[in-house]
């Protein structure tokens, strides 16, 4: 079973997301910020990481510059309210392999998933 | 909360109080709420956005509202009326302005929103995940309290828009 | 306030709701206020930072905002708790991004800021200065309504008003300045 960590310092969020991958038989993990997420990630090695943006302790891009920094290989999805150009340009820039703006579709991000995991 | 956020609103309300109401200030004990905010009478709510994120609450009662409001304008108010509101919104305005300065300085750029204000006891305010650290301000007119839920924002090149407030000295 | 600033909100609400909630939305009448808002069972308010700069919120009734966190979630919720709570800011928080996403679309940069969450019927949210667009969202669950108090900074302006620089050099202000 796949291992996914869901990051996001809105609860409501990590619940949700938590409920959702289940049900598509993942095993998940909940991060409320950056510096937990990069801790997180060394210890439990997810397949995947849904990674929000606007964070307390470490904002989602910084913590995925740290999460490509010590595995190249991650496989880091961006799910975040910020949809601006700039941000999406950062984010790929830095090592993200897929970039959702919410509100996001189960579909949407099932398919950014097991696109990775293939 | 990070405490080097502290120092600038702290710094800040005690320099412009003090100047206004030609005074001392005291600072009472600090402390971290985690719970909601039961409201006071009147609350100014102003954002953060940039290198600090997050919100600023002052709230008071409405006595000293109006109070304070008398002595920013050289008139006496009866009530808290719309006058007097602005007056109040816009001493929060100048305090976190005053701080967004400092935290500027510090290399913490950010941009603060307008202000918005809040009349009525007992409704509750929420930061969410934030927890408050909770400011108490005293005054020959009563006390004013300054809330802060703030963190550090986007560590990365993305500007917001990067506005220079200009010195100015007292 | 500026039209060209309240279709992006509409739009932005419109499509979040239909993608989250599966919602049928229809506008009710547009107006102006230009006194206090007395808010609802629950308000979330976010504020604006940038080109386009003010505060928006979104008021509801309990009834309609635990509709839409329950069918967001796919469990009920029957009370309005923390993670309702989070819930209903974290709408708050997509529509006002994607709305912000549309600005940067014609060239307005404007950020949001983290939302804050009043609960509680009756007490009175001012905008001061700021009149207010009231915009009802009417959907299947009830009735989102949409406030929004933003202008647009114009190019060479700064941020803060002049006043914020004569307050802080000359006290006391005087009444009508």
């Amino acid at each position: 079973m796949a291992k996914i960590l869901v990051v996001d310092d809105a609860e409501f969020l990590r619940v949700r997301l938590t409920k959702m991958l289940g049900t598509d038989g993942y095993e998940v993990f909940q991060a409320e910020n950056g510096a937990t997420a990069v801790s997180m990630y060394k210890e439990m090695q997810p397949d995947v990481v849904l990674m929000d943006v606007t964070m307390p302790e470490m904002d989602g891009l910084t913590a995925l510059k740290e999460i490509v920094g010590f595995d190249a290989k991650a496989r880091v999805i961006m799910l975040t309210a910020l949809g601006q150009e700039s941000v999406v340009l950062e984010a790929v820039k830095s090592g993200a392999r897929d970039f959702i703006v919410k509100p996001f579709e189960h579909d949407r991000v099932t398919k950014a998933i097991t696109k990775l995991l293939a | 909360m990070n405490v080097k956020f502290l120092n600038p609103f702290v710094g800040s309300a005690y320099d412009i109080l003090s100047l206004e109401m030609k005074e001392t200030i005291q600072r009472g004990d600090l402390r971290l709420d985690n719970g909601a905010y039961k409201t006071d009478d009147v609350t100014v709510i102003i954002s953060l956005v940039g290198a600090v994120d997050g919100s600023v609450f002052y709230s008071m009662s409405k006595e000293v509202a109006v109070g304070l409001a008398s002595i920013l304008m050289g008139e006496k108010f009866e009530a808290l009326d719309r006058l007097a509101q602005s007056g109040i919104a816009e001493l929060g305005n100048v305090i976190t302005g005053q701080a967004s300065m400092k935290l500027a300085e510090a290399g913490y750029e950010s941009n603060i929103s307008t202000p918005s204000l809040i009349i009525g006891k007992g409704a509750t305010i929420s930061t969410l995940e934030f927890p408050r650290l909770i400011v108490p301000l005293f005054t020959s007119l009563g006390s004013l309290t300054i809330h802060l839920a703030l963190r550090e924002g986007l560590q990365s090149n993305l500007k917001t828009s990067q506005i220079k407030i200009p010195k100015v000295e007292f | 306030m500026d039209v060209k600033l309240l279709n992006p909100f509409i739009q932005a609400a419109v499509e979040v709701l239909k993608a989250e909630v599966s919602a049928e939305v229809t506008r009710g009448d547009i107006s102006m206020q230009k006194s206090s808002l007395t808010s609802d069972d629950i308000t979330v308010l976010i504020n604006l930072v940038g080109d386009v700069y003010g505060v928006v919120m979104y008021g509801l009734h309990k009834t309609t905002c635990l509709h839409l966190v329950s069918k967001i979630m796919g469990q009920e919720f029957t009370e309005l708790n923390s993670l309702a709570q989070s819930g209903m800011a974290e709408l708050g928080n997509v529509i006002s991004g994607q709305a912000t996403i549309r600005f940067s679309e014609t060239g307005y940069t404007s950020n949001i800021s983290t939302p804050t969450v009043l609960t509680g019927k009756g007490v009175e949210i001012s905008t001061l200065d700021f009149p207010r667009i009231v915009v009802p969202l009417t959907t299947q669950y009830g009735v989102l309504t949409v406030h929004l108090a933003l202008r647009v900074k114009k190019p060479g302006e700064p941020h803060t008003p002049d006043e914020f620089i004569s307050l802080i050099t000359a006290p006391p202000l005087k009444k009508g300045s």
